[in-house]
């Protein structure tokens, strides 16, 4: 039995999943991911801005160079700041940010079954 | 005159308010067994007043009232009549005078609707309304009096956001605002029954119907302002993680979880404390929603109404209500004998409260730390989209086995264990996943588990509606089926949009033609209309879908409005039952190209239809209840 459901798994999802991510995807998704800095709360990929046209001409040519997408967010970042990118980079300051709502998940499930625990005994 | 109208409206609203705190207080010191005709008729009057003061603003806004500043700022009279009207509230001072009108009408509504219980902690909860009231009365006096006058009285006025102008931004605020006060009700509630004594199974019963409505209102204004913001502002997506939409998620997640525990305080008289932090807390974060948003102190796509002063105020407002909940609370606070078994519906009901509260504090977080590292280490963040899903939904796939599963597991006492029955739900949910993948194509590993798990919650609460004595008792779980279903399919067809999206951006110039994939997209000519408030450049494009041999018309526009002067881009859609094509153009600067942005997003209508679903269930459960009572 076990070994059936390992075997389906496999043929369910471990097909050609990998190879979905195309050029324009990751285009996109670069763009998705980055905030237009003179807009109110969009991001490139939504804006109709100028400025957005600038940085997604900026992006492809990027692209085009061979670089990867955090390569990207790294220029970017080093020219405009943080402010542009729109996931948070994992650093010192923003551990926090990406630690605290699995914290507090659980330690709260931990606390919870203590006090089941504790109860029973 | 209208201003003073409205002023000395204002200011009879304010006294009732005062007088209904002061007989209540005295009925309650002289513990009188019932509640005198007074406060009905003051309560009803002090509605009378609010709603009378609100018509005499939309008045304004309908005969162009330039005298009133909020009139002047806010509207235009070559506006068509709907948003001149709903202009009243889509301004800051007309919104909060909503607020007031719906919390006055609540108070009484709860006057009426909850004889049955004790008279104290009725009085009680009325006099903490009142005292909210007051809050916000005075806000509105000393800060936002959308009765202000204005001397000369100007001519013209500045004219309404256009993006603003719009059927469904004429009913989002008032939908979410019903649910924002309304959980205002059983925050009352809740500081009451800590000082009356009144607990257990009664205070359950005395909210949950207001509990249940204010979180049904709150679905629907998330939907509309969602569908808005998809049609509107020309992303295409429906859900962006803004501040704003945060700040009125952050309230939906505390009244989920509040629902679902208050059955165990109704069924099993435990979790007091539990639901009486949830009752503070919701209504706190409502508030706390307001500050961010009115406030300024976020960026975020939904600029209307920002003024730091106003934010003074009710962070100042905000910080009494935290500090007033938490002492009393502490000082009333009774150690309750919790009597709940590992392997009980209680367990689970606890673990998706706290699965909730993970969601809420998730985006509370990501919501304000921007905040602290600005003021703190000066260095701006954003936190976006990427963060929130890589966050969040991890944690959607347990619930969403947790959903299925949960409800049928029994009260006090019961033995979990998997069932073969479970696996061969999963298994068919594997088999449809995978027929999906052979129709369409495949996906992330990822998508595969959110796709399947919510595959799994449908086709459970489906078995589950035929299941038992179909009649007798589908009365009890029919509310649960619908809500959970919608949840379901809501999370599948997000899913399923999500994956199958096809999105394409490029440029092009008038006759021009684009392929890629199946499609053609012809660039066939440009036309410029001239509307009664706008002039418009409109793009007729026509998109050809070559495998199914079939071609529409498409018709983006970019509308430049002359009051206030701005520049909108309308998103051109056709709508079926499969899928949505969208379609917007903006013009790139000093070329004569055009921006084109192309997607084609199945299943666009049926997101909206499982969010209707969701809050189907919580409507028929409030008629359920009225029905048995």
């Amino acid at each position: 039995m076990k070994n059936f459901l390992l075997q389906l798994f496999f043929l369910l999802f471990v097909n050609n999943a990998l190879l979905c991510m195309e050029k324009n995807d990751q285009e996109l998704k670069i763009f998705k991911n980055l905030r237009c800095l003179i807009c109110q709360g969009q991001s490139v990929a939504d804006s109709n801005s100028d400025f957005a046209q600038t940085i997604k001409l900026v992006v492809k040519d990027k692209l085009k160079d061979g670089k990867s997408e955090n390569e990207i967010y790294d220029f970017l970042v080093s020219k405009y700041g943080e402010w542009i990118v729109y996931k948070p980079q994992m650093n010192k300051t923003n551990f926090i940010l990406w630690a605290s709502p699995y914290l507090i998940l659980i330690s709260g499930l931990i606390l919870f079954f203590y006090l089941m625990r504790k109860r029973h005994k | 005159m209208l201003s003073n109208i409205g002023n000395l409206l204002i200011f009879f609203t304010v006294v009732t308010s005062l007088l209904v705190i002061f007989k209540s207080s005295k009925l309650i010191l002289s513990s009188a067994n019932s509640i005198s005709k007074n406060i009905y008729q003051l309560s009803i009057l002090q509605s009378t007043f609010s709603i009378m003061s609100f018509v005499v603003l939309v008045i304004g806004f309908v005969i162009s009232d330039f005298s009133l500043i909020t009139v002047f700022q806010n509207s235009h009279t070559t506006k068509p009549l709907i948003y001149k009207i709903s202009g009243t509230w889509g301004n800051h001072e007309g919104s909060l005078l909503l607020w007031i009108n719906v919390l006055t009408i609540f108070s009484y509504l709860f006057l009426v609707f909850s004889k049955k219980f004790n008279n104290e902690f009725r009085l009680g909860t009325i006099i903490t309304q009142n005292f909210l009231l007051l809050g916000f009365l005075a806000f509105l006096l000393f800060n936002s009096n959308p009765f202000s006058y204005i001397f000369p009285v100007p001519l013209e006025g500045l004219g309404l956001n256009p993006i603003l102008q719009d059927p469904a931004l004429a009913i989002h605020p008032p939908l979410l605002y019903v649910g924002f006060v309304g959980s205002s009700i059983y925050f009352s509630a809740a500081i009451s029954s800590l000082f009356t004594n009144f607990g257990g199974k009664q205070f359950a019963l005395s909210i949950k119907p207001w509990v249940i409505i204010s979180w049904v209102f709150q679905t629907l204004g998330i939907l509309v302002g969602s569908i808005w913001a998809y049609y509107e502002l020309g992303w295409g997506g429906f859900w962006f993680w803004d501040p704003v939409e945060n700040a009125s998620l952050m309230p939906w997640f505390v009244m989920t979880a509040l629902m679902h525990s208050l059955i165990v305080l109704e069924k099993r008289g435990t979790l007091y404390n539990w639901v009486v932090i949830m009752c503070l807390t919701t209504f706190t974060l409502t508030v706390t929603g307001t500050f961010l948003v009115r406030s300024g102190i976020l960026n975020s796509v939904h600029t209307f109404a920002n003024d730091p002063s106003r934010g003074l105020f009710i962070l100042m407002f905000l910080s009494v209500m935290i500090l007033f909940s938490i002492i009393t609370f502490l000082k009333k606070f009774k150690l309750q004998n919790y009597l709940i078994e590992t392997q009980s519906k209680e367990t689970l009901i606890l673990l998706n409260n706290w699965i909730m509260i993970f969601f809420l504090a998730t985006i509370l977080i990501g919501t304000v730390y921007p905040i602290f590292t600005e003021v703190l280490i000066n260095s701006k963040i954003s936190v976006g989209p990427p963060f929130y899903n890589t966050i969040l939904i991890p944690v959607v796939i347990p619930i969403l086995f947790l959903m299925a599963v949960a409800p049928r597991v029994g009260w006090i006492k019961a033995k979990f264990s998997i069932s073969y029955y479970s696996l061969l739900v999963v298994l068919f949910a594997l088999l449809i996943n995978f027929l999906i993948q052979k129709a369409f194509k495949s996906y992330s590993w990822y998508s595969n588990l959110i796709i399947i798990s919510s595959i799994f919650l449908i086709i459970y609460t489906l078995i589950d509606l035929f299941r038992g004595n179909f009649k007798k008792d589908l009365n009890n779980r029919l509310s649960r089926i619908i809500s959970h279903l919608g949840f379901g399919l809501l999370i599948f067809f997000i899913g399923i949009n999500h994956t199958l999206t096809i999105e394409k951006d490029f440029n092009l110039k008038v006759g021009e033609t684009k392929n890629f994939l199946n499609y053609q997209i012809k660039f066939k000519s440009l036309d410029l209309e001239e509307k009664k408030n706008y002039k418009a450049v409109v793009g007729n494009f026509e998109i050809l879908n070559k495998m199914k041999k079939k071609s529409e018309k498409l018709t983006p526009e970019i509308r430049i409005y002359d009051r206030p002067e701005t520049i909108t881009y309308e998103a051109s859609i056709k709508s079926n039952i499969s899928h949505d094509l969208y379609l917007t153009m903006s013009n790139i600067q000093r070329t004569e190209f055009y921006n084109i942005k192309f997607q084609e997003k199945p299943f666009m209508i049926w997101i909206w239809v499982s969010v209707i679903l969701i809050a189907l269930g919580g409507i028929t459960k409030v008629f359920r209840n009225e029905s048995n009572t």
